[in-house]
């Protein structure tokens, strides 16, 4: 391929400028992506800080009110799966991490349920309290948790 | 049953393997029976694989609970059209169903070129049979379709009900449609390299195969994002999720190869980009499977993770190197006399389209896999959210649609200047003019009128194509205006069915910009007989009507919808649905139509008394213009697709020689292409 020289200057202006929005993008708008325990683990130098948190929910914490499309719940660590030969941890209910997730103004999601894993994107105020901006959950196409044979 | 599936896929592994042997020795050895043998073996395998598939669906369909996938993706309740299409909601059918794909796509490719492209083929059918093994090892191997269980549930798990929907229904066979053609150009493109024979041959020969790649890549991530539209109850269509990237990347390439393709067929330059991209697309296309499958990059839509991700992974990064080896091999032969002249010239035009095109792409990637990088440098996983990808995306969405303008209209080589306002004068009049309506309409967002002054210039340079081609026609052969304007698209269906896909990617930009920058939302909490408003609606709740069947419980919300003067518009029924079997909510949204905006329902919140309720809805102008966009592609595809009797005589020419001299293909006639 033969391309005159100044032919790589626009093509390397552009590649530059390609560069330059990446670059420029990433700084104002990557967040941490962090399991619960690493939010335990780090929980003083994260508040304030845009955040997502992965997470289980915890059972009998769930408390969801349809008027103000307010959902209040515990999250915990997801247990390992990899790490045991332990098919299915029992429930974590005596797990000793949890942050309480509140978030307010967005529907519940249809397949979010106690125990289930889920995604809070948000931020860490006082006390341990995640607000949400927004609660995902993992749209799995198998309800039963399959393990790797 | 479930033993014959599983003889069928040893059996379709041994022809595969075989077919490789017996096409590169025919092809080595001059022994033409070989490569006939090989391509028996391929068609054999092909049917070895159908079987398999058929075994699967049987059990589907007759809900035998013994086979551990139809017990994991069916029920007996679950409707027959989604017990079919379960072969590809779980990953061993979706991967079945993947490689059924590509045997039917080798098998084709071995029938079209039996007597073509004799150095080539055995070659690329190969290279073929060489990614049908990876997928049959697995299939035999790894996570096997066909595994029974010990104790026969009575009852299958049942499809997601997220996946029970139309869109979910065509959204993946049309993706993987898409995903695995992209194999059989690169499957050519790597004979190219292994045999030396580096003329355009390969290129022409899989042009057909490449449209129909992204033809399908186009539908998938279409379908794709009006299911996430219809269902997901979030009022968008897009979220720039890992997995949606990966649906998008490869359409990205895809589509920058079409592009440059032409450079090479026209001035035989840009060899080793245009090798280089079919080889992206390829890879991308593992890699797409691999980043869904193997859970390493966290998505919302996490499918069943496995331990197939380091297969796929170990075999990326093979073909990655293998080809990436050749490419080095050959790069001396890949040298190219042409040369570009001018800035203002097609060729760069098309070289810069190609940049937006591929940096978009590696934005897209660099986004997705952030994550994981950050992770193994800082020892901290960062994500970036759609503000990431919008950012960057955004203004190189502005400098392609640009380009699209530009390219069509700008002569080969270079151009006078006198060309450039011939040309572009009227467009720009058009572009100019939308701009500043919009601007007096009051927008203010220096984006949006870029947008649509941009939209509007591309539409103008279209415009300005086809009147001039028609005018051409009318004088030199002295059609009227009609006839004309039919004639010039079926005489150079390959150009004009490309300015109708031009079309149809500005309206569907214009949806995207429209529905991305002036979306209202409501959320309220309602009684029985409460109205609210919504832009221009007024949204009167006039109660809830529940059903109750043994499948399924529904509360269904009646919501009259109101013009300003109070006049009834419609009835619209957003409702909640809950599945029993397992036990499962679902949203169904109602949505309302029109080509200016969506009104958008959802039943967000039913109170225990069930007095009142909580709707969130969304009013998204100009959503419409991305599917009508996406329905101008489809059509715009079609006639490029169209069977073309010149063009077929004209790869028999180039294929009869050994070097690819002619350069006379494409367009003729319409003045302005040269």
């Amino acid at each position: 391929m033969n391309i005159r020289p100044r032919f790589f200057i626009g093509a390397g202006l552009i590649i530059l400028a390609i560069g330059y929005l990446i670059g420029n993008a990433m700084r104002t708008t990557s967040e941490y992506y962090l399991t619960v325990t690493e939010v335990a683990a780090r929980q003083s130098e994260l508040g304030g800080q845009a955040l997502r948190v992965a997470g289980r929910v915890k059972p009998g914490t769930v408390d969801w009110d349809p008027n103000t499309l307010t959902l209040k719940f515990e999250v915990v660590p997801i247990p390992d799966v990899d790490a045991g030969a332990a098919p299915v941890k029992p429930v974590v209910a005596t797990d000793p991490v949890s942050f309480r997730v509140v978030s307010a103004g967005e529907p519940k999601p249809d397949m979010f349920a106690p125990g289930r894993d889920v995604i809070v994107e948000g931020k860490l105020g006082a006390g341990g309290v995640i607000t949400a901006t927004q609660v995902m959950t993992s749209c799995a196409s198998k309800y039963k948790p399959k393990q790797p044979q | 049953m479930p033993e014959l599936g599983n003889l069928a896929l040893a059996i379709a592994l041994i022809l595969a393997v075989y077919s490789i042997v017996a096409n590169i020795y025919g092809a080595r050895r001059n022994a033409p029976d070989f490569v006939v043998s090989a391509r028996h073996a391929i068609w054999s395998m092909c049917a070895m694989v159908t079987i398999a598939v058929v075994v699967l669906w049987v059990a589907l369909l007759r809900s035998d609970f013994s086979l551990e996938y139809v017990a994991a993706y069916s029920s007996t309740t679950l409707p027959t059209v989604y017990k079919i299409t379960a072969l590809w909601g779980g990953q061993q059918g979706s991967l079945l169903f993947w490689t059924w794909l590509l045997a039917i796509f080798t098998s084709i490719a071995a029938f079209q070129n039996r007597r073509r492209n004799p150095e080539i083929a055995p070659y690329a059918l190969a290279v073929l049979a060489g990614v049908a093994i990876f997928f049959l090892l697995m299939l035999n191997f790894v996570t096997r379709p066909f595994d029974l269980l010990a104790t026969i549930p009575a009852e299958g798990s049942d499809l997601n009900p997220l996946l029970q929907n139309y869109w979910m229904a065509i959204h993946p066979p049309s993706l993987y449609t898409g995903y695995v053609s992209a194999s059989v150009p690169f499957a050519f493109g790597a004979a190219a390299l292994i045999t030396g024979k580096l003329d355009d041959g390969w290129i022409r020969s899989t042009r057909r195969w490449a449209i129909f790649s992204w033809f399908f890549l186009t539908l998938g991530n279409l379908f794709g994002a009006r299911w996430a539209y219809e269902v997901l109850g979030w009022g968008g269509y897009w979220a720039w999720d890992p997995v949606e990237n990966a649906a998008f990347m490869p359409w990205l390439v895809m589509t920058a190869y079409l592009h440059s393709v032409m450079i090479q067929e026209r001035k035989d330059m840009l060899k080793v980009w245009n090798l280089s991209l079919i080889g992206l697309a390829f890879g991308l296309t593992l890699f797409g499977t691999f980043i869904t499958r193997s859970g390493v990059i966290s998505s919302v839509h996490s499918f069943t993770q496995s331990g197939l991700g380091p297969y796929f992974l170990s075999f990326l990064i093979v073909v990655t190197l293998a080809y990436a080896a050749l490419l080095i091999f050959r790069s001396k032969q890949l040298r190219s006399p042409a040369t570009f002249e001018s800035y203002l010239s097609r060729e760069a035009a098309f070289l810069f389209n190609n940049l937006m095109l591929v940096g978009i792409a590696f934005a897209v990637f660099w986004g997705t896999v952030f994550p994981v990088l950050s992770e193994a440098v800082r020892g901290v996983k960062i994500t970036v959210g759609p503000p990431f990808f919008n950012r960057v995306n955004g203004p190189l969405a502005l400098a392609l649609v640009f380009l699209t303008g530009i390219g069509p209209l700008i002569a080969w080589r270079r151009t006078t200047a006198d060309n450039l306002v011939r040309s572009f004068t009227t467009p720009v009049a058009i572009g100019v003019a939308t701009g500043i309506v919009a601007a007096a309409a009051g927008l203010r967002q220096w984006y949006v009128l870029t947008a649509f002054s941009l939209a509007a210039f591309v539409m103008g340079t279209v415009l300005v194509e086809f009147r001039r081609g028609m005018n051409a026609r009318r004088h030199m052969v002295g059609e009227p205006r009609a006839r004309a304007l039919v004639n010039l698209v079926a005489k150079n269906n390959r150009r004009y069915g490309g300015y109708v896909i031009h079309v149809g990617m500005i309206v569907a930009f214009i949806g995207i910009v429209g529905s991305s920058f002036f979306r209202a939302e409501v959320k309220k909490s309602v009684h029985e007989g409460d109205s609210f408003t919504i832009g221009s609606y007024t949204l009167r709740y006039l109660g809830l009507s529940e059903l109750d069947t043994p499948h399924l419980a529904s509360a269904t919300a009646r919501v009259e919808v109101l013009r300003p003067d109070g006049r009834e518009i419609t009835m619209m029924s957003p409702a909640k649905l809950f599945f029993k079997q397992p036990q499962q909510p679902a949203t169904q949204v109602a949505i309302r139509s029109t080509p200016l905006s969506d009104l958008y329902i959802v039943l967000a919140g039913i109170d225990d008394s069930g007095q009142t309720v909580t709707f969130e809805v969304f009013l998204t102008p100009l959503v419409f213009w991305l599917w009508a966009g996406g329905l101008l592609m489809v059509l715009g595809t079609v006639i490029v697709m169209w069977p073309n009797v010149r063009e077929r005589a004209a790869i028999a020419t180039v294929l009869s020689r050994s070097s690819a001299a002619t350069r006379e293909l494409g367009d003729v006639a319409a003045p302005g292409g040269d």
